[in-house]
């Protein structure tokens, strides 16, 4: 029995390899498993080749996971496109397509020996019991489901549900085409055990969702009123989600002629009074960014996420990357300080959202919410979500004394000022991209110039103080120090806990809050420290450049960095661990 | 001699909409008596001036919000308009006015125009329209005469200008006018009728620069210059007409309604109150939020 176990398919796109995919990961989540999924594409709309990388354990997932335990191979030409995004090892079972007509012994991969080699007449089975080969992926199932012992019963009824309404013919064909999978299956007993342990008895209810999901569905609850946006892969689906919800909550939706309008029509809605928000990804950040130095300078409360791809430009728009960090940290012109979050998982793009959209309203600023593609489009499963431990955050608003004289832009001693909103008797003011004294009115005066960078740059210090924004793990006397964000990690987390199951010593510190840069946190954590290593997805290693700017770091500070669409394993930084430990 | 009090404490004049910041225009600006007719218009309209969004982009006339006593939002470079549609979406019961130049209009911010068009929220779009960039000191603007010689086309400009009125007749807009500040009354009546016009409408104003402009664009030639529609028994539901008329941009000096749709379709605004209305009302639990696709896509799983 194996309590994790990283199944990787690949065929073209007609296959319906991602549509397995999903029915493997509904029919775990119904059995009180864990799990991730994650999609590949080549770039074309339709067809092509596709795949998926499912990770289903017995213990919560934190990342997609390295080496494959079981590649399901349809054609090897697909397959292989995907190269390191599907490695398969020593301990991989590999089942292909018989058609393929390649010989188990020349399989290839490049010099690797599996731990298993099967070819399987999936197409003919499917051609048999089905009459169309288009029951491949439900014979393909019923293989995995009798292989590895995967939720038989809850796959079926996930059959059942999705061609009950395509007619009892090609429902029951894909039942009979399961059913010749799992007899196969049985048949063909593997000569490696890897049947998946039963979940956890104490499994409840679950959600299975993705990043996108999570973040229209955290806005919502945060109370956003109003998103402005444009189609873009990949978080096109944060509009979708909102544009079929938040009329529902009272708040309404503008697909905008182009990002530009986008932000600015949310920018429009916070100063109209409402929590708004736009989302985007790295082409449309950067259209964006003039209108987030008005939000800045205007002082008005905005979410704006990023779902980072490859970039620079088009890039790569389906593939991950971390790369965005120093557009969302320095693209600001003028003296600005935009706050900078990240979340690490799908669960955690909850609290993150909502997080972003109460720093926004209380210190009256934009925000970015660096997502990823891969936190973005996965699909996990997620254990519901406490909410009642969140507490809503709303700008502060001027008393009726205040609206009296009000004076928009008062130097406080926080440097927040009572904000009003049209429709607010007495609180009448000017808001503008232009510099202005405390009540609104335009200056070209250095020293009102100096007095108000210094009340917008002053406001955001008590974030640095945000502990609570960093996740803190492994051994607090450890010499070796590891640090990752994002979708990466998870990856981090892991190879922390492998490394400690082979007794070596290390701590790893997981910023959530980019910017501005908590400079006493890292002091603290850097303190003890020999080595450290900071681990992310980007070509330049741009979070360890960004902590040099601020902070001394330790002696040996140094960057795992890999551009986007090359996957960082657990495995892999655990051997970085090693050779640190070793040296 | 009546002792009486008024009723009610809001008595609205021109008086009650200026603010006390002095307008940084050129002493003999044509923006100055936009202003005077916008103050007009809205002691007219009767809303009180904390209920008005007056939202502007970058230039000499985007200046304007700040001297009204208006929430006044003075925004970037050519986005007052989707700035202030996403006031007008999260705030519907606000009057929305949105100014600026015919540089901010027509070229920055020119792939805005159409699209605010077809929405139709219900805002007041006003052009000061002076075929020249005024505060960055005497470039040309795009609706520059063909030939001007400007800071930024020394040897006259080889492209033929934008025709705002016919730009936003082809894409609809329902109420399109045209007004000059040497007809006080005139504009004044124009702006009024444009903000009660339920849906998007335009006003452009030929509000001349004394600066860079030309002299016979200036304020005393207008008077002399300028042809009512009404009086040239223009009617004001012929949309084809209308675009006709339009097309004298530059060389006939039109003032008045060029186009009123008669029939207004509904806002934008509206739309969205009756879908809201239809899908009203939610628990806030995360299953709810997140689940609400699950009868599709099985996206909630019970255990």
């Amino acid at each position: 029995m194996v309590d994790d176990l990283i199944i990787g398919m690949a065929g073209s796109g007609g296959d319906g390899i991602v549509s397995a995919g999903e029915s493997l990961i509904s029919a775990a989540a119904a059995e009180g498993y864990f799990a991730i999924l994650t999609k590949s594409f080549g770039s074309q709309i339709r067809g092509g080749e596709s795949s998926c990388r499912l990770r289903v354990s017995t213990r919560p997932v934190l990342n997609p996971g390295g080496t494959l335990s079981v590649a399901v191979v349809l054609n090897w030409e697909d397959f292989l496109k995907f190269g390191a995004e599907l490695p398969v090892g020593a301990n991989t079972v590999v089942v292909y397509e018989t058609k393929t007509g390649v010989e188990p012994a020349v399989i290839p991969l490049g010099g690797v020996t599996p731990a298993v080699v099967f070819a399987a007449p999936m197409e003919a089975m499917a051609l048999k019991a089905a009459g169309t080969m288009q029951a491949k992926n439900s014979v393909v199932l019923g293989l995995l489901a009798g292989w590895f012992g995967l939720a038989r019963k809850s796959i079926l009824k996930g059959i059942s549900k999705k061609f009950a309404r395509k007619g009892a013919a090609v429902l029951e064909g894909n039942e009979r085409a399961f059913a010749a999978g799992l007899e196969y299956a049985e048949q063909h007993p593997l000569s490696a055990d890897r049947q998946l342990s039963p979940p956890a008895p104490t499994a409840g209810r679950k959600l299975l969702t993705d990043g996108n999901d999570m973040c229209g569905a955290a806005a919502l609850f945060a109370g956003c009123k109003f998103f402005g946006g444009y189609p873009i892969t990949p978080a096109s689906e944060i509009m979708q989600y909102l544009g079929r919800e938040i009329w529902k909550y009272g708040g309404s939706l503008l697909q905008a002629e182009d990002e530009i309008a986008g932000v600015a029509a949310a920018v429009g809605a916070s100063f109209a009074g409402v929590k708004a928000m736009t989302a985007t990804s790295g082409p449309g950040l950067s259209l964006k960014t003039e209108v987030l130095g008005l939000a800045s300078v205007a002082e008005l409360p905005l979410v704006c996420v990023d779902v980072q791809r490859g970039g620079p430009s088009t890039g790569m728009p389906t593939k991950a990357e971390q790369a965005d960090l120093f557009a969302a940290v320095f693209s600001a012109h003028g003296d600005t300080v935009r706050p900078v979050l990240a979340p690490i998982s799908v669960a955690d793009t909850f609290g993150i959202t909502v997080e972003a959209f109460n720093i926004a309203e209380q210190y009256q600023t934009p925000v970015i919410v660096l997502s990823d593609q891969e936190i973005a489009q996965r699909k996990e499963i997620v254990t519901p979500i406490d909410t009642s431990r969140f507490k809503l955050i709303e700008r502060l608003k001027p008393t009726e004394q205040e609206l009296d004289q009000y004076t928009r832009f008062r130097f406080t001693e926080s440097g927040i000022s009572p904000l009003s909103h049209p429709g607010m008797k007495g609180g009448n003011y000017l808001a503008a991209g232009i510099e202005h004294n405390e009540q609104g009115a335009p200056t070209a005066s250095g020293e009102m110039h100096a007095r108000m960078n210094d009340k917008r740059l002053r406001k955001m210090d008590p974030l640095k103080q945000r502990h609570d924004l960093f996740v803190l793990e492994g051994d607090p006397d450890a010499t070796i120090g590891l640090i990752s964000w994002g979708s990466v990690a998870g990856v981090a987390l892991e190879a922390l806990h492998l490394a400690r199951a082979e007794g070596l010593k290390a701590r790893l510190l997981v910023p959530k809050l980019l910017y501005p840069v908590a400079e006493d946190v890292y002091r603290e954590f850097f303190a003890p420290l020999r080595k450290c290593l900071v681990i992310e997805q980007s070509h330049q290693g741009q979070l360890y450049r960004i902590i040099r700017m601020w902070v001394p770091v330790p002696p040996e500070f140094q960057v795992l960095a890999k551009s986007g669409s090359n996957p960082i394993s657990p495995e892999e930084v655990l051997e970085k661990i090693r050779l640190m430990a070793r040296a | 001699m009546s002792t009486e009090c008024p009723l009610s404490p809001e008595v609205f004049t021109a008086k009650t909409f200026r603010s006390n910041l002095k307008p940084i225009w050129c002493p003999g600006c044509g923006d100055y008596g936009v202003v005077t007719a916008l103050y007009r218009a809205l002691a007219a309209i009767k809303r009180p001036p904390h209920e008005i969004a007056f939202i502007s982009g970058i230039g000499c006339s985007s200046r304007i919000p700040g001297y009204t006593t208006a929430y006044g939002f003075n925004t970037v470079h050519g986005r007052a308009l989707p700035i202030a549609q996403g006031i007008k979406m999260a705030n519907p019961e606000l009057l929305v006015l949105v100014a600026g130049g015919d540089g901010d209009g027509f070229s920055i911010g020119g792939g805005h125009v159409p699209h605010a068009i077809r929405r139709n929220l219900d805002l007041t779009y006003i052009v000061m329209d002076n075929q020249i960039y005024g505060l960055t000191k005497g470039q040309l603007s795009p609706t520059s005469p063909r030939g001007k010689k400007t800071a930024s086309t020394v040897y006259g400009s080889m492209e033929d200008p934008v025709n705002p009125l016919l730009y936003v007749l082809a894409y609809g807009a329902g109420f399109v006018a045209q007004g000059v500040p040497a007809d006080m009354e005139g504009l004044a009546n124009l702006l009024e009728e444009a903000i009660r016009y339920p849906g998007f409408s335009f006003v452009n104003i030929q509000s001349p620069c004394i600066t860079y402009g030309e002299p016979d664009t200036q304020l005393k030639t207008q008077k002399t210059r300028m042809r009512k529609l009404e009086a040239e028994g223009h009617d004001s539901s012929n949309r084809l007409r209308a675009m006709e008329l339009a097309q004298e941009y530059g060389r006939t000096l039109y003032t008045g309604v060029f186009y009123r749709n008669p029939n207004p379709p509904p806002t934008y605004e509206s739309q969205i109150r009756e879908r809201q209305q239809e899908l009203n009302g939610k628990d806030m639990a995360l299953e709810q939020l997140l689940g609400a696709k699950d009868a599709e896509n099985g996206n909630l799983v019970a255990g």
